[in-house]
């Protein structure tokens, strides 16, 4: 039976070791500034190039890869407003999922592989605590960070892509909308998840953080074949797709949470550093 | 209560076995020390009885509860000085107690924070509790190691070199506490050293492992007679005589005699209780004894040598 005690004693500890460490808080805190602040300029300033009476007719040519609904949304639209639109709405969409896996990825490698890494392991695995105990309190210290980053880069993302796009909208807020609302509180929990999951495997076969972030890091691969998918017009972050892929990853992330739990017991760990 | 008690203990990485069919016993109030070169399966062994890993073959009881079938009771019941500190440097020594006081269930609160503080005044650590680890000396990080294990007061402690890296005043401290909690807290003490010195001053029984197996075990004394046979003295005389050596010659505890001018060496079978008449005979024959020694081979030429002849 796991002591829900325990497992918050085990998150306040790795949460205090965390808040000391500048080489896992500095990303934490840069990572989201960086993509809150700097996506909805780079979606919005570029657009001041283009002249505000350039109907969008010759960017839908372009676009003749996006689906038809997406179409429908811009028609009518000024280039500036269409350009801006696809990237804030769409383009970025993607992009975002890289901080609950820079995220979970950094928090993860250094509460599991950091604790062999600094020889604190043992000392952790002779107390009465369970395995399911210490691997919860873990999992949750590296997946309640990736969520509320994710959703205050999230919030800021918002306020500032609302700011600097109202005037071209004539006052209309284009954020939060379904599609971001869906990818920020279903599919980017799962994904935070399921680099957690495979940081606690991969943690049990290297020695060091620096290892286990690097190992960790290669599910955004995937992410990035997502992004120029999404560019290129071969899939598209619509309520479908995002829909879709939470179900997937939300299955992988069973699968690799019993796998977690395998690798993740006192024999197991001990008997890899004999 | 039980203290520690293993039976054909065995533990197999792959095709490398880490310890060998080995048994022992600490019984409650005694320090047993498991000397042995490095791998010779030390740490395995505390790890096994610490329920940190599972022997592969065997048995092993911890106040009365099995490894293999009640780890978790068995963790409660046990102390553990790892080799390394296994401290968090990022916290504070307060906060490793705190923590670990806490991972072991120590309560109410108020008796958590009683034992910390009566550990870390212990180890002349209170004034210190606020710093981060990461800036103590390695003296103090193994002190506060020694504090985590004892925080939840276990009735067994499995120490693996407790004074390394201690200066020599407070090595002997901890040797003072280690004494204190065997012989004053009749805790069982399980003692992983390298330090013959610290395996001769604490350890009321020892067990030399090579390879997994055990070599030898039993009291410094016993396995000082199972070495070289009976004890040798030596008694250096100020002026060499013929009359004195004949005196001592007839005792019936000196088993024989060797006379090299005024050095008499001599074999007995109990040099405690042979030492006083042999004094007696010779200052009664008219002999000035300058110096009597007891030439047994200290514990370091002991082990040297049962390594030795176990083949290594």
């Amino acid at each position: 039976m796991i002591r829900l005690l325990k497992v918050k004693l085990v998150f306040q500890k790795d949460w205090l070791e965390i808040r000391r460490n500048w080489q896992v808080l500095f990303p934490l805190l840069f990572v989201p500034i960086v993509f809150a602040l700097v996506l909805p300029a780079v979606a919005v300033v570029p657009t001041l190039s283009i002249p505000s009476h350039v109907p969008s007719d010759g960017l839908l040519a372009v676009m003749k890869a996006l689906p038809a609904h997406v179409r429908d949304e811009i028609v009518g639209m000024t280039g500036q407003q269409a350009v801006a639109y696809m990237m804030l709405l769409y383009l970025f969409a993607p992009v975002f999922l890289i901080i609950p896996i820079i995220v979970s990825s950094v928090i993860a490698s250094d509460s599991f592989a950091g604790e062999k890494e600094r020889k604190t392991i043992e000392a952790l695995l002779a107390t009465s605590l369970s395995d399911g105990e210490m691997l919860l309190g873990k999992i949750l210290v590296s997946f309640v960070p990736a969520v509320a980053v994710t959703t205050v880069a999230f919030i800021i993302y918002s306020a500032v892509a609302d700011y600097m796009t109202l005037g071209l909208f004539n006052g209309r807020f284009l954020l939060p909308n379904t599609i971001w609302l869906s990818l920020i509180f279903g599919l980017a929990p799962a994904v935070a998840f399921a680099d957690i999951g495979l940081t606690v495997i991969i943690s049990a076969r290297v020695k060091g953080v620096r290892e286990a972030q690097q190992i960790s890091a290669l599910l955004l691969v995937p992410l990035f074949a997502a992004v120029f998918g999404q560019a290129s017009g071969t899939i598209f972050f619509d309520p479908l797709l995002i829909t879709t892929l939470t179900a997937l990853v939300v299955a992988f992330d069973i699968i690799i949470l019993a796998a977690s739990i395998r690798v993740f017991g006192r024999n197991h760990i001990l008997a890899r550093l004999s | 209560m039980q203290g520690i008690l293993a039976d054909g203990l065995e533990r197999k990485f792959g095709p490398v076995t880490a310890v060998d069919h080995l048994s022992l016993e600490v019984e409650r109030g005694e320090v047993l020390g498991l000397l042995g070169p490095n791998g010779a399966g030390k740490t395995t062994t505390v790890r096994m009885l610490a329920c940190l890993i599972s022997p592969t073959g065997g048995s092993a009881n911890v106040c009365g509860f099995e490894i293999t079938r009640e780890p978790s009771k068995v963790r409660d019941m046990v102390g553990i000085l790892t080799e390394n500190p296994c401290l968090y440097e990022r916290l504070t020594a307060y906060e490793n107690m705190q923590f670990f006081a806490e991972a072991y269930g120590v309560s109410p609160r108020e008796e958590r924070k009683g034992r910390i503080r009566e550990l870390l005044e212990f180890f002349g650590l209170w004034n210190r509790r606020a710093d981060k680890v990461a800036y103590f000396s390695k003296g103090m990080k193994q002190k506060l190691a020694i504090a985590r294990a004892l925080v939840h007061k276990p009735p067994a402690l499995l120490l693996d070199e407790p004074t390394a890296g201690l200066d020599p005043e407070s090595a002997k401290e901890v040797r003072d506490m280690i004494t204190q909690l065997s012989c004053g807290e009749k805790r069982a003490i399980l003692l992983c050293t390298h330090r013959l010195e610290d395996a001769e001053k604490l350890c009321s029984r020892m067990m030399i492992v090579n390879k997994g197996r055990c070599i030898a075990s039993g009291t410094p004394e016993l396995l000082q007679r199972k070495l070289v046979g009976a004890p040798v003295l030596e008694v250096v005389l100020k002026f060499g005589s013929t009359d004195t050596a004949d005196a001592v010659r007839r005792l019936a505890s000196v088993r024989s005699l060797e006379a090299d001018g005024p050095r008499l060496v001599m074999v007995v079978d109990e040099p405690d209780s042979a030492t006083p008449e042999i004094v007696d005979s010779i200052v009664r024959a008219g002999g000035r004894i300058l110096s009597v020694n007891s030439l047994r081979p200290s514990m370091e030429e002991i082990y040297l040598r049962l390594i030795e002849e176990a083949g290594l």
